[in-house]
C-alpha cells in the first residue's frame, strides 16, 4: 500500500452550467415563451385534444425542438444529454403541453437510433419529429403483462411481409395513434424470450381493430389492438428476426430512465406543492410540512442523480439495470407528492371542476400517479431486477 | 457540467478502501471492544503515514490540499469499514475548518498538531460529547457563541459509554486555561455544522452499503424451504428498497461536498439535504438488514451490528432527520423562488 502523497494533482468535478449551456437555456426559454399556447390544450386522451397536441408537435418541429439530441439529418440538433435536460427544465418551467408523441420521440426514437437501419431512421424519425406518426406502445397482451416473455401474438414471415394475428392490450395512446411498435412471436416453435421480434405496425392496416379502454380518469388513454391476418412489410422489422427481446429491453431502459422521466417534471411538481403548502400552511399540521420537505429533497436528489448519470454516459459509460432504481424512485415520489397535495386541499380534494388551489389539476395528477408504479414494468418487477442483477440474489 | 469523478478521486477512494479492508476487519474492531480501547494507535499511525489525516491540509503544511468531494468519497469508505478512529472527524471538523477558526485557536491547534498525535477532538451542541478525548491533544469547544480551545493537560474529563462500543465518548468535568473567543463565531458555527452533516452523511452511505452487502451475502447462504432465502421476493424486495434509497442519497453527498469546495452560498442547505437522504437510507438499511438476517441479526455474534450501531450514532449526531428537515424547510419557505427546477446547480 503506497502513500496517497505519491499521487499527482487533484482535478475537480464541475457541476455548474457552462456559458454555452446557459446561452442554450436562454434560447429555449425565449422560443417557448413566444410559442407555448396561452390557453391550455384539451386533454390529449380526447380526440380533439389529441389533434391539438399533434399540432403542437408540428410547432415544436418548426422550431427544430422535436428532439434536440437527435442528429441534424433526422430533424434534431445533435446536442448532448445535458442540453436535453436543460431543454426539459425549460419545457416544464414554461408549462408546455405534454408530448403526445412521447412513445415515439423518447422510446422508439432512441431505440431506432441504436438498432435501426439508415432507411428506417430517415423514414420514421422524420415522420415522428413532424408529428405525422404518433406512436402507441404494443407490449402487453391479455396473458403477458409483467411476464412479457409470455407474448403469444404471432408474426409469420410470408415472402415480403409478416402476417400478424393476436391481441395487444394496455397500448398507451393507441386510441388515436397512427403507428404502434411492439414484440411479436416470429418463431412459432419458440418459447419465452427467444423467437420474438420487434416490429413497427401502422394502425390503419386492414385487419386491425382498435378498442379504446377508458382509464381511471374516464378518458381512453390506452386501448386493445386486435390483429386479424394483418400484413406488415418485412422492412418494418427492427433489428434481426428473433432479436426482439434484447431491443425491447433497451426501449424499456429508456422508459424507466432519463429520457422519458427527466427530473424537471418532478421538481416542478415539488415546487408547486411547496407553493400550495405555503398558501395553506395555517390549517396544516407539521406532518404535512415534513412531506413537503421530502418532496423537495427527493426531487432534488433525482435531478442530481440524473445529471450524474448523464455525465457518466457522456464520458462513455452506459446504464443497464440501474434504470430500475430510478423507476421506483420517481414513481413513488410522484405519488407521495400528489397524496400530500390532496391532504393540503382538505375537503376540496374531491372537486373535479376548476376551483381554488387548482384542486382539479392535483386530483388528475393524483390519479395518474397511481399508474407510475405499474407501467414501464411494475415496481415489484423492478425490485426483482435490482435484487437479481445489482445485488446478485438468485432467481 | 461534468458531474463525474476524476481518475484521481477514484484512486484515493480505492486506496483507502483496500487499506481498510485489510486493516479494519470486523475482528479487529471487536478486538478494540474487548480491550475497551477502540482507538487503535497502530492503525491511526498507518493512516497518518498514508497521508489521510493531512490530506486536506494545505500543501505548505505538508498536506495534499484535497477537495471536499474526494474527502467525502474517502469518508464513505470509512463508513463502509466501520472505522472506529476519528479520521473523518479530524479531516472534516478540524482540518477543514481551520480557515474559519479564530487565529489564536488556530495557533493552539497547530502547536498541538505538531506534537505528532494529529488528533484534536471537537464538541458542539449537535455532538456534545467529544470522541476519544483521551487520545486527543486538545479540544475545540463550540457553544454559547464562543469557540474555546483547551489543551489536554488543562482539563479533567470522564468517559461516557456509547451504544456503539467503537465510540468512546467523553464529558469534560472541569477545565482551566482555555483560549476563548467569540470572533467570527456564526460563520465558524455554520461551517462546522455543515461539515458535521456532510461527514455523517458520507459515513452513513458507506454504512448502509455495508449492511446491504452483508445481507446479500447472508440471504444467499441461508436456506429455508430448500432454497436460499434470497430467492424469495419478500426478501429481495426489502433489500432492493434499500438499494434505491442509497442510489439517490449518494449524489446528494457529492453535490454537498462540491458546494463546500466552491463556497456555494447554499452549501448549508445542500449538506442538510445530503444528511437527510443518507439518514433515511441508513435507517431503512438497518431495519431491512436485521430483518433479512432473521434471529441471527439480533445476536451479538453477527457482524451486522458493528455497522448498525455506528449508523444509529451517525443518524443521531450532527443533526438528525428532524433537525435537517427543519433547516431545509426554513430555507425553502424563505427562498422558495430560488429553489426547484432552475436552481439545482
Amino acid at each position: 500500500m503506497h502513500s496517497l502523497k505519491k499521487e499527482t494533482q487533484i482535478l475537480k468535478m464541475k457541476i455548474n452550467f457552462t456559458n454555452e449551456q446557459n446561452v442554450f437555456r436562454d434560447e429555449v426559454r425565449a422560443w417557448l415563451e413566444s410559442n407555448v399556447p396561452k390557453t391550455p390544450l384539451k386533454s390529449l386522451d380526447t380526440k380533439e385534444g389529441f389533434e391539438q397536441h399533434r399540432e403542437w408537435e408540428k410547432t415544436l418541429n418548426q422550431g427544430n425542438w422535436s428532439m434536440v439530441t437527435w442528429p441534424k439529418e433526422y430533424g434534431g440538433r445533435g446536442l448532448d444529454l445535458i442540453q436535453w435536460l436543460i431543454f426539459e427544465e425549460e419545457y416544464y418551467r414554461a408549462e408546455a403541453p405534454t408530448r403526445v408523441n412521447q412513445n415515439g420521440v423518447f422510446l422508439l426514437g432512441p431505440t431506432l437510433m441504436e438498432f435501426g437501419t439508415h432507411e428506417q431512421k430517415s423514414k420514421f424519425l422524420n415522420a415522428m419529429a413532424t408529428g405525422d406518426h404518433i406512436w402507441a406502445q404494443g407490449w402487453s397482451e391479455p396473458g403477458a403483462g409483467s411476464d412479457m416473455a409470455a407474448i403469444r401474438t404471432t408474426a409469420v414471415l410470408e415472402g415480403d411481409h409478416y402476417k400478424i394475428n393476436g391481441q395487444k392490450t394496455w397500448s398507451s395512446r393507441a386510441a388515436y395513434a397512427d403507428w404502434t411498435f411492439g414484440l411479436f412471436r416470429t418463431d412459432l416453435d419458440s418459447e419465452r424470450h427467444r423467437g420474438l421480434s420487434f416490429i413497427l405496425v401502422p394502425l390503419n392496416l386492414p385487419g386491425i381493430t382498435v378498442r379504446p379502454i377508458p382509464q381511471l380518469d374516464g378518458e381512453p388513454g390506452f386501448a386493445e389492438i386486435y390483429f386479424d391476418d394483418v400484413k406488415v412489410p418485412v422492412e418494418n422489422l427492427l433489428g434481426g428476426d428473433g432479436e426482439g427481446w434484447k431491443i425491447a429491453m433497451a426501449t424499456a431502459g429508456f422508459e424507466r430512465g432519463l429520457m422519458l422521466r427527466s427530473p424537471a417534471r418532478f421538481q416542478q411538481t415539488a415546487s408547486k406543492l411547496l407553493e400550495l403548502y405555503l398558501a395553506n400552511q395555517d390549517h396544516c399540521s407539521p406532518m404535512i410540512q415534513a412531506k413537503v420537505v421530502e418532496a423537495w429533497s427527493q426531487s432534488e436528489s433525482y435531478a442530481l442523480s440524473i445529471y450524474h448519470t448523464a455525465s457518466k454516459m457522456l464520458a462513455g459509460g452506459s446504464i443497464g439495470s440501474e434504470s430500475s432504481l430510478g423507476k421506483i424512485f420517481w414513481s413513488e415520489l410522484d405519488h407521495m407528492m400528489h397524496q400530500t397535495a390532496l391532504k393540503i386541499l382538505g375537503a376540496s380534494a374531491e372537486l373535479s371542476q376548476e376551483s381554488k388551489n387548482d384542486a382539479a389539476k392535483w386530483i388528475k395528477g393524483f390519479m395518474f400517479s397511481y399508474a407510475g408504479p405499474i407501467y414501464a414494468g411494475t415496481n415489484e418487477i423492478q425490485k426483482n431486477i435490482i435484487a437479481e442483477r445489482l445485488l446478485g440474489l438468485p432467481r | 457540467m461534468n458531474f463525474i469523478f476524476t481518475e484521481e478521486q477514484i484512486q484515493f477512494k480505492d486506496a483507502i478502501k483496500s487499506f481498510l479492508a485489510e486493516e479494519c476487519a470486523p475482528a479487529s474492531i471487536r478486538d478494540g471492544w474487548q480491550k475497551n480501547k477502540s482507538f487503535n494507535l497502530e492503525r491511526w499511525k498507518n493512516l497518518i503515514e498514508l497521508g489521510v489525516l493531512s490530506s486536506n491540509l494545505p500543501e505548505e503544511k505538508g498536506g495534499l490540499g484535497m477537495d471536499q468531494v474526494t474527502l467525502a468519497l474517502m469518508v464513505e469508505e470509512m463508513g463502509y469499514a466501520g472505522l472506529p478512529e476519528p479520521v473523518a472527524e479530524q479531516i472534516f471538523l478540524v482540518n477543514d475548518v481551520i480557515p474559519f477558526l479564530p487565529k489564536n485557536v488556530t495557533e493552539a491547534v497547530e502547536r498541538n498538531y505538531n506534537d505528532g498525535t494529529q488528533y484534536i477532538a471537537l464538541a458542539h451542541p449537535l455532538a456534545p460529547n467529544p470522541l476519544f478525548l483521551k487520545d486527543a491533544a486538545g479540544l475545540i469547544l463550540l457553544d454559547n457563541s464562543e469557540c474555546k480551545f483547551i489543551a489536554k493537560e488543562d482539563m479533567d474529563f470522564e468517559i461516557i459509554s456509547s451504544n456503539d462500543p467503537s465510540r468512546e465518548l467523553f464529558k469534560v468535568s472541569s477545565m482551566n486555561d482555555a483560549i476563548s473567543t467569540s470572533e467570527n463565531f456564526d460563520e465558524l458555527n455554520s461551517a462546522v455544522s455543515s461539515r458535521g452533516s456532510l461527514m455523517t452523511a458520507a459515513l452513513l452511505i458507506g454504512l448502509a452499503q455495508k449492511m446491504v452487502d452483508l445481507s446479500s451475502i447472508y440471504v444467499l447462504d441461508r436456506t429455508q424451504f430448500g432454497k436460499p432465502i434470497g430467492s424469495f421476493q419478500a426478501v429481495k424486495h426489502m433489500l432492493a428498497d434499500v438499494a434505491v434509497k442509497i442510489e439517490f442519497a449518494k449524489p446528494a453527498v457529492y453535490r454537498a461536498a462540491y458546494s463546500l469546495s466552491e463556497n456555494n452560498p447554499k452549501s448549508a442547505l445542500h449538506c442538510a439535504h445530503a444528511k437527510l437522504m443518507c439518514a433515511q437510507a441508513a435507517e431503512l438499511a438497518c431495519k431491512n438488514s436485521i430483518q433479512a438476517h432473521g434471529a441471527m441479526g439480533y445476536t451479538w455474534e453477527m457482524d451486522l451490528h458493528i455497522y448498525m450501531r455506528k449508523a444509529w450514532s451517525m443518524m443521531a449526531c450532527w443533526g438528525n432527520e428532524d433537525k435537517q428537515q427543519e433547516l431545509i424547510f426554513k430555507t425553502l419557505s424563505s427562498t422558495s423562488e430560488e429553489l426547484g427546477v432552475l436552481y439545482t446547480f
